[in-house]
């Protein structure tokens, strides 16, 4: 059944046909690697183009060239841009606004082509995933051009790229109804059933592959929920070519990881972020999430097989090839979280096809990505077990023997602020409210008299988030943004049944039991009555006076060989935060850079250098309010320029040649500012 | 289906150009008060923290941690988002933007109770006045993340 209630707005082909840019111009041909044509810049996931013109000796001198707000591309403002756009054929693509619009733009100068944009009434409003996305896919068959992308209502469109017009003869009317043809009914109706996504689609060849996503997973409300299976479909027809059950159905293989017949009823395992492809091996390789209830798997007993899996599947079939679970029986919302990235490299002399995976955990698992077998050995390691009534636990869990973690996944004492002896017992303080450990210490349930829960980094929002990591193809360096600092406390308590029928859900003793949403979410569930209220002189501070609890540095960037399996070099990633550098019983101290403690930092690499802004507002002598973006020498770590922005860095810096131009697109919002894509370049007296 | 496509470059130039501004204005120089100067009531911030739990912490997490979507309403990121602007720059985005699925559904009044509690947890003093409900006066109050030398 089609959604009657959208209803579709273009302004295509607004003025630009006369000035003939859409046409794929010859004159502007590039090669392929000077143009950015999928959201990670290529199906390997790297984020990478050897260009140059922007290098050490001209960073700082980059100018804004064009610039666009995204206020009015929806009927609010957005204050959370995510979108990294596309450039092909001579026009930029991009998401946009609280509509999820798309835009196309002249790429030198950023004049408005196109846009389109979905009304869906009830079935935007009610989406788990709402707002602009991370981005869009392109195809071309060197005739026609497309352009693919996923509404918040979860409906897959299909654009002619030249003027926004939907393609009729994709699916019904240019759509395909993501919410049909699954395997599943969605419950409880097309309208309000939950699932979504903010990911950008991947088209390889002629398939294009649609994951899933949906609310946040710390507070279910049941324990049931729709399942995120991951479906390939025809870029001419929009017909679904193949369905992979991330949850295996009765006789498939991992059905039986589902004890007590949890696999009918759980949801979520969806691939919410992005998919990465090898199309000469014609495998797919699939970062699977959470299934339901984050961090209590009381109702789902076993490993939970694909659960937070790497899956390898067959581009034409969806038939799975090999898998490798990360964590079994998840726990913390260690959703893999970002796309796999391929690499060719070289261990010991043998030439090895990798696919090198960043997680929230800092482990990057590297894999033959034509086998599935670990490039170095990833044993199975004892990990605490815990004691909140109805959960099991996995005994052991694989942890990598190599690279080293390249960012904190565990919590003990050393690793708090320390900056002076009564700012360390300020936080050790804090720290004794909590149960801590290394990674893979499990949840507690949270009492007032202690632990409120286990202090724990690397898990929902630590280490490498949807930004991913980046790779060079020539060194077989990647290039990785870890949130190092990024602690949260996990707790859980008895779930009112009038808020969920899960036995235990997150949640803080003495506090009312909240159900978290995701951005948007339009469901407004009612808390219960509390069991006890606390003063807000009572909340415990996950800072020190405002300073992270944790000791510096606060967000890294590592480079990792993956020749080798050994960590380069490690640079803490921006300005010493405000608080820090400003705190009274701080003034004399020789603090170096700390970087800043967000999680959604995500890196570019060109033919020399690293290029990632600040995910944090800093107010410095050197500059006003604002956020640097940031270049290394990514030989050795070394900053070689910044240019100012406004805001922070929200979506990840691509790049490209134009009229043999190089530019730097990123987006940035927050705070006080909403979203904005800037376009950076030299000026023209400096190429 | 509607489509729109025989729009005009003129109204495209509306569409696009004529609404991009930013409304954040830049603090005066020398406001009189700021955050540390107690700019909301004891009551005030108790009658904002049960609005927060039902309207903000869905998103923002009960103990204003932030959530996967949604940044932290305390720490580091959180003061730094707004040092150097006023108290009324962050009521207005609440205002525009707050709860997401209904902007502007609290009346200044509920809103300017959240904030109280806000600042409440963010260890910013209490005084005796209640926290202005109207932008414009609340943009005379500056949002300093440091303590000032001056005050106690």
């Amino acid at each position: 059944m089609h959604d009657r209630k959208s209803f579709r707005l273009h302004l295509g082909l607004l003025c630009t046909a006369a000035l003939g840019i859409l046409s794929p111009p010859s004159a502007q041909s590039q090669s392929k690697n000077t143009e950015w044509p999928s959201y990670a810049a290529d199906l390997a996931g790297t984020r990478y183009r050897p260009l140059d013109q922007i290098n050490a000796t001209n960073f700082s001198e980059l100018e804004i060239a064009w610039r666009i707000k995204t206020d009015n591309f929806g009927d609010r403002p957005e204050y959370k841009l995510e979108g990294t756009p596309l450039v092909v054929n001579g026009v930029l693509y991009a998401t946009a606004g609280s509509r999820r619009a798309i835009i196309a733009l002249d790429p030198g100068t950023g004049e408005l082509l196109w846009i389109h944009g979905e009304h869906e009434g009830k079935r935007g409003g009610a989406a788990p995933r709402q707002l602009s996305g991370r981005g869009l896919a392109y195809w071309s068959d060197g005739k026609e051009e497309r352009i693919l992308y996923v509404t918040p209502g979860y409906r897959l469109i299909c654009l002619n790229a030249k003027n926004g017009v939907p393609v009729t003869s994709f699916g019904t009317g240019g759509v395909v109804d993501l919410k049909l043809d699954d395997d599943q009914d969605i419950f409880p109706d097309l309208t309000t059933g939950e699932i979504g996504i903010q990911s950008a689609p991947v088209v390889a060849g002629d398939t294009v592959i649609i994951g899933a996503a949906f609310r946040e997973g710390m507070t279910p409300r049941s324990m049931r929920n729709n399942k995120g299976y991951v479906r390939g479909f025809d870029v001419r027809s929009g017909k679904r070519l193949w369905i992979f059950h991330t949850i295996p159905k009765k006789g498939e293989l991992g059905y039986d990881t589902w004890d007590k017949g949890s696999a009918e009823y759980t949801g979520n395992t969806g691939v919410w972020t992005q998919i990465t492809v090898d199309k000469e091996l014609g495998l797919v390789y699939l970062p699977v999430e959470s299934p339901t209830s984050d961090f209590y798997g009381g109702h789902r007993p076993g490993n939970n097989l694909f659960g937070e899996s790497l899956v390898c599947v067959d581009l034409k079939t969806g038939q799975r090839k090999w898998h490798f679970q990360l964590v079994h029986h998840p726990l913390w919302d260690m959703d893999i979280s970002s796309a796999p990235i391929l690499a060719d490299i070289t261990v010991d002399g043998k030439q090895i096809k990798a696919v090198a995976q960043p997680s929230k955990q800092g482990f990057l698992y590297v894999f033959d990505r034509v086998t599935g077998n670990p490039v170095w050995p990833i044993p199975e390691k004892l990990v605490e077990v815990g004691n909140v009534p109805g959960e099991t636990y996995s005994a052991t869990q694989p942890i990598p023997s190599k690279p080293p973690a390249y960012s904190r996944n565990g919590v003990s004492l050393d690793d708090l602020i320390d900056f002076t002896p009564a700012l360390h017992d300020r936080a050790k303080e804090i720290a004794s409210k909590y149960h801590l450990g290394p990674v893979f210490t499990p949840p507690t349930v949270s009492k007032l008299e202690g632990p409120l829960g286990t202090l724990t980094i690397g898990t929902a929002s630590g280490g490498t988030n949807w930004p991913g990591g980046s790779y060079d193809p020539e060194t077989h360096i990647a290039y990785i943004y870890a949130c190092n600092a990024c602690v949260e406390p996990i707790g859980l308590v008895i779930a009112p049944k009038e808020v969920s029928d899960i036995n235990y859900i997150a949640g803080t003793a003495g506090q009312e039991v909240s159900i978290l949403r995701g951005p948007g979410e339009n469901a407004g569930a009612d808390s219960p009555m509390p069991p006890k209220k606390r003063s807000s002189s009572q909340y415990v501070p996950m800072n020190v006076d405002g300073l992270p609890l944790m000791k510096p540095p606060y967000g890294t960037i590592s480079a990792i060989s993956l020749d080798t399996g050994e960590i380069l070099w490690q640079i803490a990633h921006g300005e010493t935060p405000d608080v820090v550098r400003n705190y009274p019983a701080l003034k004399g101290l020789n603090i170096p850079r700390t970087g800043q403690e967000t999680y959604n930092v995500g890196t570019l690499v060109t033919k020399t250098l690293i290029i990632a802004g600040e995910g944090q507002i800093t107010t410095t002598s050197d500059h006003p309010r604002g956020a640097m973006l940031r270049a290394y020498d990514k030989k050795t770590g070394k900053e070689v320029g910044a240019v100012y922005m406004p805001a922070p860095q929200t979506g990840s810096p691509m790049t490209f040649m134009h009229n043999g131009k190089q530019y730097i697109v990123v987006a940035v919002s927050g705070g006080p500012y909403s979203g904005e894509y800037i376009a950076y370049a030299l000026p023209s007296e400096s190429e | 289906m509607i489509s729109l496509r025989a729009a005009s470059a003129a109204t495209l130039g509306c569409v696009l150009f004529a609404v991009c501004a930013f409304s954040a204005q830049e603090p005066s120089s020398s406001p009189p008060r700021s955050v540390w100067d107690g700019v909301y009531t004891e009551d005030q911030s108790k009658r904002g923290e049960p609005l927060y739990k039902k309207e903000c912490a869905a998103c923002h997490g009960d103990m204003l941690t932030g959530g996967e979507s949604a940044p932290p309403l305390t720490g580091g990121a959180f003061l730094a988002n707004w040092n150097g602007l006023t108290v009324g720059d962050l009521f207005d985005r609440i205002r525009k933007t707050m709860p997401q699925t209904a902007p502007g559904r609290l009346t200044r009044q509920q809103d300017a109770d959240i904030l109280a509690f806000l600042l409440s947890v963010n260890k910013f003093p209490s005084g005796k006045t209640e926290l202005y409900r109207q932008s414009e006066m609340l943009k005379e109050i500056r949002f300093e993340s440091k303590r000032p030398v001056e005050k106690k």
